[in-house]
């Protein structure tokens, strides 16, 4: 088996349709400014909360991708154990972690399927976007810990934290348990990413530097455009105390805070830009 | 009676606006709906799923983009899932209708309990046209507004297996699960 | 209550261990360091496959026995020490270059098809000769003066029995045609033909002198 597995290889059942980030964000429809509360009425609030009129569906799709982002993340933790040889290129310590990760989240994944029965979806009836691997595919092990243990995992964080409030707000005992207990492991797997980026870049502060713009890169392609944010428009929230308790600093916070409007942003000016070309188009059509 | 599909041409999706025309005016017949006149205006800017319908002379039907797509293939139709959401909007069209739901409030000031209730009934009964359907997002989205609990279980049971039914009673099961979930 | 003062015997008449065993303190060392090497690489190419195999059970059963593997060889890494190998780098090493053959034939599969491949290599060739291996170990070494080698035995060889049933139930629900069961008997053989070289875990001698 060879080293460094290509994300478009990843080996799935006929279930699974799997997409990239280049797909997802191809699509010029969007839910932003469009969305609608209990009364029906318009607003910008886009939470993910039991009060959205469209809320036990927006939850089933959120979960399923929880479940494919699980599978993805065993998949890179695992990738990490074999890649890298120990030692020379990784410490034996950081594979182990990496094996134990494998085990929390392939957990994660039976946890997330008995889940999506529970709330009535079919593996696989989503896309699978395969960005969350792509950042599990770095050569450097640092910065794949930036990339999944900080960046993914902390993603995790937010989406987690937004569906156990989603499971006690709705009084879904089932989802508020599943959810609070994935969540400790992923505060441990964060924590875990950046006890170890400090640690091997103690001495090589360049390195250092270098996965943490990476994180910042990832981060912001984590906000999905704008579908994690501390911005109401956003589905999902930044989960400060969870951060906080997963080694984050409050800059850290803040910076992940600022790409992620960031990226909500650039994908708002994007849409209006999609929809003015074929709002165009279809002038142009209708004419001919 | 015609069906009418606006956009006949989609931008946005890869839809196949005749493909709407067809499982409309199929769903029609199974419902005996056959002459009264559809209207479906698609929106396809939002990949959201909402629909919504009014009655006056003609039904109008609103949908997003998302209520017709394959969510495995995003952009892209799935005949299911066209089937039923027009089923579900068509059925509870063809309640006002028929009568019994009058006093039924609009769509637009309806409770969240209330669309899960009405649309449990409509999905039950598009099950048993033969629609595909998994029984478990409908009782998961109806705990969602009515509890979980053994009562909000019972009162979903009950609903998916009526035919029938007055808006009253509808309405009553609905209030009754939610007051005993309450407590 | 019987007098606190009165003498008893050190071993009470049920406690039946005896102090001989078959391995001193170097011999033992060896083989703890080549079961490290061999668990290790046992949980890379777990890990490994996981992003290769496309069943979703076997993907998630190939996650969790990766830990416990990983677990094994941390518990061996952490006797080292206490066996007088303070590098327990230095001991960390395969039994023999039949062994390092092994393991780079047993990790070869990568292809989506070639999911019994990579369980059969696993599950019916080297956890069993783990099994065989640590099963000897416990049955002959000094029941007092290795107990924290024995103890890690028991821990270990429970996950082994544990992760080698559920390896053969899913390559028996795997495997559905004769063809299928030519495949698996094939590489099997191709594999037991060098681990046959090896000798085992442990080497020549894994299961005693030879």
């Amino acid at each position: 088996m060879r080293k460094f597995f290509p994300v478009e290889e990843l080996a799935r059942d006929e279930r699974f349709n799997k997409i990239t980030m280049r797909d997802r964000m191809g699509d010029p429809r969007t839910a932003l400014n469009v969305s609608t509360d209990a009364s029906g009425k318009r607003t910008n609030n886009f939470r993910l909360t039991p009060g959205r009129r469209d809320a036990s569906d927006g939850a089933r799709g959120l979960m399923h991708g929880i479940f494919v982002g699980e599978i993805q993340a065993l998949e890179g933790a695992g990738r990490t154990c074999w890649d890298f040889e120990t030692d020379t290129e990784a410490p034996f310590a950081l594979k182990l972690d990496m094996a134990r990760q494998c085990w929390d989240e392939a957990r994660h994944v039976e946890i997330s399927v008995k889940l999506s029965d529970w709330m009535g979806s079919e593996i696989g009836q989503y896309a699978e976007n395969t960005v969350l691997f792509e950042a599990a595919c770095s050569t450097d092990p640092v910065l794949r810990l930036a990339g999944v243990n900080r960046a993914l995992e902390g993603l995790a964080i937010d989406v987690f934290t937004t569906m156990k409030e989603f499971g006690d707000l709705a009084g879904d005992p089932y989802l508020e348990f599943c959810e609070d207990w994935m969540l400790a492991d992923e505060v441990t797997h964060v924590k875990m990413g950046s006890d170890w980026l400090r640690k091997i870049t103690e001495n090589d502060p360049d390195r250092r530097k270098k996965a943490l713009e990476f994180q910042s890169v990832v981060d912001k392609l984590f906000s999905y455009g704008g579908t994690r944010s501390d911005s109401q428009e956003s589905p999902i929230g930044l989960a400060r105390r969870f951060r906080e308790l997963a080694g984050f600093t409050d800059d850290e916070v803040a910076d992940i805070a600022e790409v992620s409007m960031q990226a909500l942003n650039e994908r708002k000016s994007a849409v209006a830009k999609m929809r003015e070309a074929a709002d165009q188009f279809a002038s142009s059509a209708a004419a001919e | 009676m015609p069906v009418t599909v606006t956009p006949q041409t989609f931008n946005y999706v890869f839809y196949d606006a005749e493909l709407i025309r067809s499982i409309a005016a199929g769903l029609l017949g199974a419902l005996g709906m056959s002459d009264h006149e559809v209207f479906i205006d698609v929106d396809e800017t939002t990949p959201l799923a909402r629909i919504n319908c009014t009655v006056d002379d003609a039904i109008h039907i609103h949908a997003d983009s998302g209520a017709f797509e394959d969510t495995r293939k995003p952009r892209q139709q799935s005949e299911t899932a066209t089937a039923t959401s027009l089923g579900r909007v068509l059925l509870r069209a063809r309640d006002r209708l028929v009568g019994g739901f009058g006093e039924a409030p609009a769509d637009d000031d309806l409770t969240l309990a209330q669309v899960a209730a009405w649309e449990t009934y409509c999905i039950g009964r598009l099950q048993r046209f033969g629609v595909p359907v998994n029984q478990q997002r409908w009782r998961y989205n109806f705990r969602n507004r009515h509890g979980f609990s053994d009562a909000s279980d019972a009162a979903f049971e009950q609903i998916w297996q009526s035919e029938g039914l007055t808006w009253g009673e509808l309405n009553a099961i609905s209030d009754t699960s939610v007051a005993s979930s309450a407590h | 209550m019987a007098d606190p003062y009165k003498p008893r015997a050190p071993f009470a008449p049920w406690d039946r261990r005896t102090l001989p065993g078959i391995f001193d303190v170097e011999e033992s060392a060896r083989r703890v360091g080549n079961y490290k090497w061999a668990e290790m690489k046992l949980f890379e190419v777990l890990g490994g496959w996981v992003a290769t195999v496309p069943e979703l059970d076997v993907k998630m059963r190939l996650g969790t026995h990766c830990y416990k593997h990983a677990w094994h060889a941390e518990l061996w890494h952490k006797r080292l020490p206490e066996l007088r190998e303070m590098n327990p780098d230095r001991l960390t090493v395969p039994a023999n270059d039949a062994m390092v053959r092994f393991v780079e034939a047993m990790t070869e599969p990568e292809a989506p098809e070639l999911t019994i491949e990579k369980l059969v290599g696993v599950y019916r060739v080297f956890i069993p000769r783990f099994i065989a291996a640590y099963t000897y170990h416990l049955n002959g070494t000094s029941e007092i003066t290795d107990a924290p080698t024995i103890r890690s035995l028991k821990f270990i060889l429970h996950d082994e029995f544990e992760d080698w049933r559920d390896g053969e139930m899913i390559l028996q629900s795997l495997i559905e045609t004769p063809e299928e069961a030519a495949r698996a008997a094939s590489h099997m053989q191709k594999l037991e033909a060098i681990m046959i070289e090896a000798g085992g875990i442990a080497g020549i001698g894994t299961l005693g002198a030879q």
